[in-house]
């Protein structure tokens, strides 16, 4: 199976953490489901043109949390991940995402109360955008 | 030179060789059972000598080598070679007048694994007919044809010497298909020497680096590609001691100046690199990941600069 993950190059971060972030980002968003058989090692590090090595440390990492799970003989599965443990992780992405923002806001000598007004700003007009209704 | 945790297939200790014109070695290092190492080096750095001594075909002048178990003492049952396959980099002579078919049913007699399915599958895919003579063939299809018997009776241990050339790139991506399916089981190993970086990129999990006959070092891919970078910075031009305080940086591994006050720094550390060079008021321009051309040449660059 194909697993819609991209290594950029151009990136600082190594490459495992890299694919790491993204598989765990696929399967706590849930587009991959509970049960979904994963590819082989080898499999995903000819298509992600990595080393078999990086691909096994993922696996071995996400099975760790709990994320994968392997069965001798017959691969690498999805395994189920609980209602809190996703919201945690949604939470964790915007505050990451966030925080980028704040440091860009900090460098640019930004207010803290700049960055505030800014930020309340944008999520009113991308909320009317998506015609909610937040104030 | 050895890789932590990792049963090895092939295992050279101070292996030496020596020909009239040409010596090998001595060669120190592990090649890990259930990887892709490729063999990477300029054009006459002893790949190809370095093959035949592992099947045994080149008398080892000293030290020990050690392929799947088996030590080459010059006293060495053949029996080892029929758990290997290998494809020369240049077909034989002798075989010229056989078919792919017929040059397969002497191999099917050698290789008690053989698996007459799997060789056709093989050929199946490459898309080649068995039944016509090696020397009728194009070089790409005879390539084929000989890879498919190399790989027909699933060998443990797989050597493949510049195993694209004369490839088109519908069949090289076969080929690259082929080796990945090899490998799947996890316990086969595979060493190929190639020129090709691409090929490198997407199989290998390890590079060995030889030049003039040694070992500059044997390497995981991805860490190589990860802590090797280029960085370029910046200082006042009236400093003059510029380029001694780089050589100090962490991970130095080679320094050229680009321009006044500019220099190109290649370092494998590059965090601490980048954070030294800040610190000693260097302007950082860019941090850029190298290229293995140019993580070789560095290689080369400071083995030349040791001779």
């Amino acid at each position: 199976m194909w697993l819609p993950i991209r290594i950029d190059e151009q990136r600082p971060e190594p490459l495992y953490h890299q694919i790491e972030v993204q598989l765990r980002g696929l399967i706590l968003g849930g587009q991959l489901k509970e049960g979904t058989l994963l590819p082989s090692i080898r499999e995903l590090a000819v298509s992600l043109k990595c080393s078999a090595i990086t691909v096994r440390r993922v696996y071995q990492d996400l099975e760790n949390e709990g994320l994968i799970r392997t069965r001798q003989g017959t691969g690498t599965f999805v395994a189920g991940v609980g209602a809190v443990q996703r919201d945690e992780h949604r939470l964790e992405r915007v505050t990451e995402e966030m925080e980028k923002a704040i440091e860009l806001g900090l460098q640019l000598q930004c207010a803290p109360e700049e960055i505030e007004t800014a930020f309340r700003q944008a999520l009113h007009r991308k909320s009317k955008e998506r015609g909610g209704d937040v104030t | 030179m050895t890789v932590a945790n990792m049963e090895a297939a092939i295992s050279l200790r101070g292996m030496k060789l020596q020909h009239e014109r040409f010596a090998l070695g001595p060669i120190d290092c592990d090649i890990p059972k259930g990887m892709v190492t490729a063999i990477v080096g300029p054009n006459g750095s002893g790949k190809s000598t370095l093959f035949r001594a592992l099947l045994g075909l080149e008398p080892i002048l000293s030290g020990e080598a050690e392929v799947l178990g088996t030590p080459l003492n010059g006293n060495q049952e053949d029996q080892y070679k029929s758990r290997i396959g290998f494809l020369a980099e240049n077909p034989h002579a002798h075989e010229n007048h056989l078919a792919a078919d017929e040059k397969a049913k002497f191999a099917s007699r050698w290789y008690p694994g053989w698996d007459w399915e799997k060789y056709r599958k093989l050929l199946r895919h490459f898309d080649v007919d068995g039944g016509v003579r090696l020397s009728k063939m194009s070089k790409g299809m005879r390539r084929k044809a000989e890879l498919s018997i190399a790989m027909a009776h699933d060998p443990e241990l797989l050597m493949l010497d510049e195993p694209s050339s004369g490839l088109d790139p519908f069949a090289w991506k076969t080929m690259l298909q082929e080796l990945g399916r090899y490998m799947e089981p996890g316990d086969r190993t595979l060493v190929l020497a190639t020129h090709i970086l691409e090929e490198i990129k997407r199989l290998a999990d390890y590079i060995l680096f030889i030049y003039r006959g040694k070992v500059l070092g044997l390497y995981e891919k991805d860490r190589l590609l990860d802590d090797w970078r280029t960085i370029v910075v910046q200082i006042e031009y009236a400093r003059k001691d510029g380029s001694e305080m780089l050589q100090r940086t962490p991970g130095f591994q080679g320094l050229t100046e680009a321009g006044p006050g500019l220099y190109r720094l290649e370092v494998d550390e590059p965090e601490r690199g980048e954070a030294y060079c800040r610190d000693n008021g260097f302007q950082v321009l860019a941090v850029q990941r190298m290229d293995l051309e140019d993580i070789l040449s560095c290689l080369i660059r400071k083995e030349e600069a040791r001779r």
